[in-house]
């Protein structure tokens, strides 16, 4: 199954996503960090995501500048296992700004959703988290405004491939698939 | 007429072009407005336009960014676009029969 938890900044939805991994049981649990930490915010946004797995069994797999199907490497058991990816928008700003080079978004969308395609039956269960940036009307210039359609992009091509949608407003969930 | 709103970039005129002939469809609605801002018109007046245009056509299905997630912005335009294009929107989407409002292209009927 796949499982798309999508939500603003600050909503809640990767406690979320945490707790659905949990319910879901799986002997294996995998954490995909996506983050390039950068800074004390960086550090700090680093350790309280820690602090919500802590105790709860999961292996984190971390590279700074990861390419999803690096986790393919890792030998992940196709049954009994969850892998949880959090999050898009960092996979997406990764792949986009990579090397000092601005890649177009067509090439971004195709590289990541063809990497989630190659990877989504790797393992029983994905659970993917996703980023709202795109309510807000601000005009942010081209660089900006190509990664913002890249990432739309991609959370269209994820809610098509995904068994279950949720958006969560407020540390609360609303199914929309 | 039927109102379909939601972020940039969600698929929100591929999914109204599935249900609905495309010469129907009014797609960025607020680019509309904005541009009518631009020339100058006040709130009466542009209302008056949509009105006309959903008077005229009353299979018209309305296509608009939501705007109003974000932080105030600077720029008195910006401000006003941002709550003009939103006060319209209300006004649309109490004559409109329906509204959906679409995410990751999935739509949810919120009226």
């Amino acid at each position: 199954m796949i499982f798309l938890v999508y939500g603003g900044s600050g909503s809640g939805k990767s406690a979320y996503a945490e707790n659905l991994v949990m319910k879901l049981n799986s002997k294996n649990k995998y954490y995909l960090a996506t983050m390039k930490v950068y800074g004390k915010e960086g550090n700090e946004r680093v350790i309280r995501h820690k602090k919500l797995r802590a105790g709860k069994g999961f292996v984190t797999i971390e590279k700074e500048t990861l390419d999803l199907l690096d986790a393919i490497k890792y030998e992940i058991p196709k049954i009994n296992s969850t892998v949880l990816i959090e999050c898009v928008s960092n996979l997406t700003a990764n792949e986009m700004f990579k090397d000092n080079r601005i890649l177009k978004p067509e090439e971004v969308i195709k590289k990541i959703c063809d990497d989630f395609d190659r990877l989504k039956n790797t393992a029983e269960n994905f659970v993917v988290v996703s980023n709202n940036i795109f309510e807000d009307g601000i005009d942010y210039g081209k660089n900006t405004e190509n990664y913002i359609k890249a990432l739309g992009a991609i959370n269209i091509h994820l809610a098509e491939i995904a068994d279950k949608v949720t958006e969560v407003v407020c540390g609360i969930p609303l199914e929309l698939k | 007429m039927e109102l379909y709103v939601g972020g940039s970039n969600q698929g929100k005129y591929e999914y109204a072009k599935k249900i609905h002939d495309e010469k129907n469809i009014w797609n960025d609605f607020h680019l509309f407005v904005k541009s009518k801002i631009m020339d100058g018109l006040s709130v009466e007046e542009i209302e008056f336009e949509i009105e006309e245009k959903i008077i005229s056509n009353p299979a018209l299905v309305i296509i608009s960014n939501e705007l109003g997630c974000g932080v105030v912005p600077f720029d008195k335009d910006d401000r006003m676009y941002r709550e003009i294009t939103g006060r319209l929107l209300c006004r649309i989407a109490e004559k409109a029969e329906s509204v959906y409002r679409i995410t990751c292209g999935i739509a949810q009927r919120i009226k």
